[in-house]
């Protein structure tokens, strides 16, 4: 069953000298439980592509399903809810609140969809334990590391138990060591449940976590083309 | 809701510094909204009560129709046996004194000078808080038992060129309208506060004015109670008790009778209104700026807070309650520092004011630091704390998701 769907997919910005196409009639089909990594050389519209699946961002034309709910047909407070309950993001710069601490930051999803203050607690305390947070739950996000950074997003990004984790480079502000670690979480998150994870990476070595490789290029996206580049023996699989 | 407020009280003591600032501005107009309306409820209350304690007692009972003739046919509206009024009213609880008085114009003169006067009539045993109005200059004030004497005006003295002791010659007409002459020793000479009337002022024992008059009656009756607040209660009671007798009455309150008073109230109230504006619209000026920056340093954070789902109405809340919790804060802080500030007066035994317009004499200001005063104060500045958070709060709901994520 397709839990993300785009069929000719435009999207285009406007820059100093007429219209950038990023996006160039692009389809993508992806099933449940699927570990997905989408590649492409810098500025190539990995990001766009991602926000544009999350529903951060609109596209020009072409359609776009997600668990079978047609965004462009949601209205901005709808997509808000859809957002909450069925996608979960992973940043970069993880973007923590910095005042919460990080069960709060884990629970604050929760506390958007309407769980009640002990229930969503519960679950964030729960998280952060099972991600090796324990003795950092009640701590600040300028007192925990990049990479513990990274685990409470993670969490954050799961608290709702979304059907769908977008992760837009989760490991470029990481050092090698670190992003190993997420990787491996992320990795056993996929095999434990049946979410699906769609990220982008320029790291080889994290895309070869993928299940599923998608490059892209020239507004279009090839299935496979990364496997030649993977070494073996890392990986998902 | 609650976590939206924590979260926003944490957002508030993030920047303490900024914060600070914008909370010392709102208390500082706090402070001067609430020290100037203290200043105005203290000159307000002052003012009644020299009003009413030396002038107009708290309420006034005259005969039915005075106010409409008491030029034309002064006779017709006096008083007739005013003790038994008195008697009928004296042992109402919270009543004071219980006075009456006759008052009259006419042409004083000591040897070759004339002016023109405005005699009272008054019972000096009754009217001794009356006379509290009234600073002795010179020799005393009237005393009970007195007959052929009388007081008068500082100016009147000057324009007459009496000494105490000398006698004075008082020409009117009588309610029958005859010319009559009266005569009194001058034993005092006062100021009233008032150059107007300290230039027309002659007091006189009532039975002397009666005489003047050819009248036994009196022109009105002076109720004076123990507290002023008392008034709305007891003047149902008198004016029941007036309705026993077989005789038609008028009554007046003093606010009815105080023109002066309501003048100044209202002119001082207008000046106070303005002076909220305006200190509204700074406090909203310093509020405005500091949740403007607070919305633009923290665009990454709202476009992470709605990439994981908070509706736009949540960002509104979250910067609406931080705009509240700064308006909160001032308030509060702002209270503390007036009750601050008046004590402080207090223990410098007040400000010193020259004498207001028409008055001789200046006072010792108070600030009456009331609860109306801290509630006005208090609603001009949390008001307009949230009102000037109310574009940023609603700039920061609309900011694009992915170029507030772009921002670090
Ligand atoms: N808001 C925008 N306005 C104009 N151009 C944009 C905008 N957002 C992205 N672009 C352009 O679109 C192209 C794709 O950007 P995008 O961020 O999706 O690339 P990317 O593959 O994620 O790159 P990177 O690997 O560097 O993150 C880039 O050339 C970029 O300059
Ligand atoms: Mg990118």
């Amino acid at each position: 069953m397709s839990v993300i769907l785009l069929k000719s997919v435009c999207k285009s910005y406007l820059s100093g000298d007429g219209r950038l196409h990023v996006l160039k009639q692009t389809d993508l089909d992806i099933k449940k439980a699927d570990f997905a990594v989408v590649a492409g050389p810098s500025g190539s519209g990995k990001s766009t592509l991602l926000n544009l699946i999350g529903g951060l961002d609109r596209p020009d034309s072409g359609l776009i399903e997600i668990d079978g709910v047609e965004l462009s047909r949601l209205t901005d407070s709808k997509q808000a809810a859809f957002r909450n309950q069925k996608i979960g993001f992973v940043f970069q710069s993880f973007h923590l609140i910095p005042v919460l601490t990080a069960a709060e930051n884990v629970a604050w999803p929760l506390y958007i969809k309407g769980v009640n203050r002990k229930q969503r607690m519960l679950r964030a305390r729960e998280l952060l334990s099972n991600f090796g947070l324990a003795t950092h739950i009640d701590k600040q996000p300028d007192k925990l590391s990049g990479g513990q950074c990274q685990r409470v997003a993670i969490a954050r990004a799961l608290a709702c138990e979304p059907q769908i984790v977008l992760a837009d480079e989760p490991t470029a502000n990481l050092d090698h060591k670190t992003s190993v670690e997420i990787m491996d979480l992320l990795c056993s998150l996929n095999k434990e449940s049946d979410v699906t994870f769609l990220f982008s990476t320029h790291d080889q070595m994290v895309a070869s976590y993928a299940k599923r490789h998608l490059y892209l290029e020239d507004g279009k996206l090839i299935e496979n083309a990364v496997d030649a580049h993977i070494d073996e023996g890392v990986g998902c699989v | 809701m609650f976590d939206l407020a924590l979260l926003s009280l944490r957002n508030i003591f993030r920047n303490v510094r900024r914060s600070t600032i914008t909370v010392l501005s709102i208390v500082i107009g706090f402070c001067a909204l609430s020290s100037f309306g203290g200043f105005i409820d203290f000159t307000f209350e002052g003012l009644r009560e020299t009003t009413i304690r030396t002038q107009l007692g708290h309420m006034q009972i005259y005969a039915d129709g005075y106010w409409e003739k008491r030029i034309s046919d002064p006779e017709s509206v006096l008083i007739a046996k005013p003790q038994e009024i008195e008697e009928m009213l004296a042992d109402l609880p919270g009543v004071s004194v219980i006075t009456h008085r006759l008052s009259f114009s006419g042409l004083a003169s000591v040897g070759n000078s004339t002016v023109n006067v405005s005699v009272i009539g008054i019972v000096p045993e009754l009217e001794e808080d009356f006379a509290d109005f009234e600073t002795v200059v010179d020799g005393r004030n009237l005393r009970p038992g007195d007959t052929e004497v009388g007081v008068i005006g500082e100016h009147l003295q000057k324009g007459l060129g009496a000494k105490i002791g000398d006698w004075v010659t008082v020409m009117t007409s009588s309610v029958g309208g005859v010319i009559n002459v009266i005569d009194f020793q001058v034993v005092g000479v006062v100021k009233t506060g008032s150059k107007e009337y300290d230039s027309v002022f002659v007091k006189i024992p009532i039975d002397l004015a009666q005489k003047a008059q050819e009248t036994d009656k009196v022109e009105r009756i002076i109720v004076l109670l123990d507290d002023t607040n008392e008034l709305p209660k007891l003047l149902p009671q008198i004016e029941q008790r007036l309705a026993q007798l077989d005789r038609d009455f008028e009554t007046r309150t003093w606010l009815e009778l105080a023109g002066f008073y309501t003048a100044v109230v209202s002119l001082y109230t207008g000046i106070f209104n303005v002076f909220a504006i305006i200190v509204g619209v700074v406090v909203m000026f310093s509020v405005a700026n500091t949740m403007t920056m607070a919305v633009f340093e923290r665009t990454s954070e709202i476009g992470a807070l709605r990439a994981i789902g908070a509706p736009r109405i949540m960002l509104v809340c979250m910067f609406l309650l931080e705009g509240l919790g700064i308006g909160l804060i001032g308030g509060l802080l702002g209270i503390a520092t007036s009750y601050l500030i008046s004590y402080v007066i207090d223990f410098l035994g007040g400000i010193p004011m020259p004498p207001p317009p028409g008055m001789s004499q200046g006072y010792q200001a108070y600030l009456s630091v009331t609860g109306n005063v801290l509630l006005k104060s208090f609603a001009v500045t949390l008001l307009a704390s949230i009102v000037s958070s109310l574009y940023p709060a609603f700039f920061a709901s609309r900011v694009q998701i992915i170029e507030a994520l772009k921002k670090s």
